[in-house]
């Protein structure tokens, strides 16, 4: 395999890890973890399609790279400040304990 | 590639107003108002209101059309459509600003009302993937933040915790898709990407791209199957930012989503007039779009709070409002835009109904809005124009809306395949939606109040934005063609 579809087949995999973090986790931080390493693996396929792709000399894929990675901490951010606010409520991050809004 | 900084400054005027009017609405809270606490309410309203004013503007006098910076921004007739769209969509959700006693810090909720603005206007005019998703994660961060606001009620930070997980999945979908259409194309920017496009053909790898950037736009417009997280944050969120999430970041999502598929996938669009089905992206949105017509419409059915009826009738309205993306290729955006925006201005109505009477006492319940005739015969006349431009009634602007999107669905390829199949199952379930949306006016114009139940007082702010919104419903539902005439 070339280094390109080496790197295509990791991301890949580590987006499925964390889709399945993400929905199988009860606890409301790993859920979170979860979605960071989708966001990453994302990452990782922009790095190798700029290193490996047909015209690297634009610097397209590393600039979304530091753009993304920028957003990520953002969304981390306000993710944990709802799990803070969730806190104060319930006394609990698991999310089955989540139950007041339904029907 | 040159760029010209100036031009990208004069196309990000309406932007430069708004983060402006934030940091201005923050700073004058902090060193003026707090020690003023009578007036700090009054005064983070007027200054939210002077710079959507100003940005308003600004967005429809762009001075210059075409591609700026590199085709990174796209001026035409949709962006200023939109921007000036959004902008009034967003004034009028923030003049439903819930009083000093239930809202402690009115300039935080203000200002980031407006960064989620500025994600809106920025939606409009986006022309390349990073400003998409730059400026669908601002809007998206800002309406978590808005959704959990209430810090004093439970159901609003678990509302925001539902909203940010879906949307938070959803923005690494979108990132993981625009990723591999990155791969593929070599390419950010819409036109590049359609003409490599173009030129290759449909690969494995760009179906999966199209499937995730697809699941994406599926959550953000809250259509089924990824319509979970909508009824509950309706249910939870403060009424001003439900109305904000109903209308404004559903009119740009749509907009922008139009852009991306049309301008740059429409290579890839597949053909869904006749039998047989060729591979694209439009038989996956034609099955979104019935899924969301059936789900929307028979969820709502069982509903007996307000609020997820609401919910549930914009997940209906969100498949009708895909067929018409689905349209927008052969009859241009011009109906799509003017069921999106008549829709938000009356879900901005309906919200705005419902935060007046939360001032009073409970709004979640059908029976909360017993006796409204009796109690304000203002919000009982202005919560039928909503609910009935909602259900299609004509000369309403809903009626319209409808009218326009089916008649230009059916121009694709009349009944002869699934699409105008599924425009004669969306005008089924338009009758459907009727007995739902009447449920609503019964309790509120037939039945009688509680005994408890007091006169309400509108507060001069949500009676002017109810107005405003009840003419212009009535007024554009008389002259569509002021909107479908400027395309």
């Amino acid at each position: 395999m070339s280094p390109l579809q080496l790197c295509l087949v990791l991301s890949s995999l580590l987006f499925c890890v964390g889709l399945a973090g993400a929905l199988a986790r009860s606890n409301t931080i790993l859920v979170l973890l979860g979605i960071e390493l989708m966001l990453n693996a994302a990452n990782l396929n922009f790095i190798a399609f700029w290193r490996y792709g047909p015209q690297p000399a634009a610097g397209l894929g590393v600039i979304f790279v530091l753009f993304a990675i920028a957003v990520a901490a953002a969304e981390a951010a306000v993710g944990l400040a709802l799990v803070i606010a969730i806190h104060r409520h319930r006394k609990t991050v698991r999310l089955q304990d989540s139950t007041a809004l339904k029907g | 590639m040159k760029l010209d900084y100036a031009a990208l400054f004069n196309a990000l005027r309406p932007e430069a107003h708004l983060a402006l009017g934030a940091l201005l609405v923050l700073g004058f809270d902090i060193f003026w108002a707090r020690h003023r606490p009578a007036n700090r309410h009054h005064v983070a309203l007027a200054l939210g209101l002077l710079a959507l004013g100003l940005a308003a503007w600004k967005a429809v006098t762009p001075g210059g059309a075409g591609p700026v910076h590199g085709g990174m921004l796209m001026i035409d007739t949709l962006t200023v459509a939109t921007r000036a769209g959004v902008i009034g969509l967003a004034a009028l959700a923030l003049c439903l600003l819930p009083s000093p006693s239930r809202l402690r810090h009115p300039a935080e909720f203000v200002a980031i009302l407006l960064f989620a603005t500025t994600g809106f206007t920025l939606m409009a005019a986006a022309n390349q993937l990073l400003i998409v998703f730059l400026a669908v994660e601002l809007a998206s961060l800002s309406l978590y933040v808005l959704a959990g606001f209430d810090k004093t009620c439970p159901e609003s930070a678990e509302a925001a915790l539902k909203y940010f997980l879906f949307g938070g999945m959803s923005a690494a979908f979108l990132l993981f898709g625009f990723s591999l259409l990155y791969g593929l194309t070599g390419s950010l920017d819409l036109g590049g990407i359609a003409t490599q496009l173009a030129a290759q053909g449909p690969s494995p790898l760009l179906l999966v791209a199209l499937g995730m950037v697809l699941v994406a736009f599926g959550f953000k417009a809250a259509a089924a199957p990824f319509h979970l997280w909508a009824p509950d944050v309706y249910q939870g969120a403060p009424s001003p930012a439900a109305a904000l999430i109903a209308s404004a970041s559903k009119l740009a999502g749509l907009v922008v989503f139009t852009r991306l598929l049309w301008p740059g996938l429409g290579s890839t669009v597949g053909a869904i007039a006749h039998l047989p089905i060729t591979v694209g992206w439009a038989p996956v949105v034609a099955l979104v779009a019935g899924a969301s017509l059936l789900v929307g419409n028979i969820g709502a059915l069982a509903q007996s709070n307000v609020r997820r009826l609401l919910a549930y009738s914009a997940i209906a309205h969100a498949g009708a409002l895909l067929l018409g993306v689905i349209a927008a290729g052969r009859v241009g955006p011009a109906p799509l835009f003017y069921y999106a925006s008549t829709y938000g201005l009356a879900t901005v109505g309906a919200f705005g109904v419902l935060s007046v009477l939360e001032a009073t006492g409970p709004a979640q319940k059908l029976i909360d809005v017993a006796g409204l005739h009796q109690r304000s015969p203002l919000l009982a006349g202005c919560l039928a124009i909503f609910v009935l431009s909602l259900a299609g009634i004509p000369p309403l602007a809903g009626f319209f809306g409808k009218f326009a999107v089916f008649a230009a669905v059916l121009r694709l390829g009349g009944l002869a395949g699934p699409v105008g199949w599924l425009a004669i199952l969306a005008i089924a379930l338009s009758a459907v939606a009727l007995y739902y949306y009447l449920l609503i006016l019964k309790q509120a114009l037939v039945a009688r109040p509680a005994a408890e139940a007091a006169p309400v007082r509108v507060p001069l702010p949500a009676a002017l934005a109810l107005l405003i919104s009840a003419a212009l419903l009535v007024l554009l539902g008389v002259f569509p063609s002021w909107i479908l005439g400027l395309f």
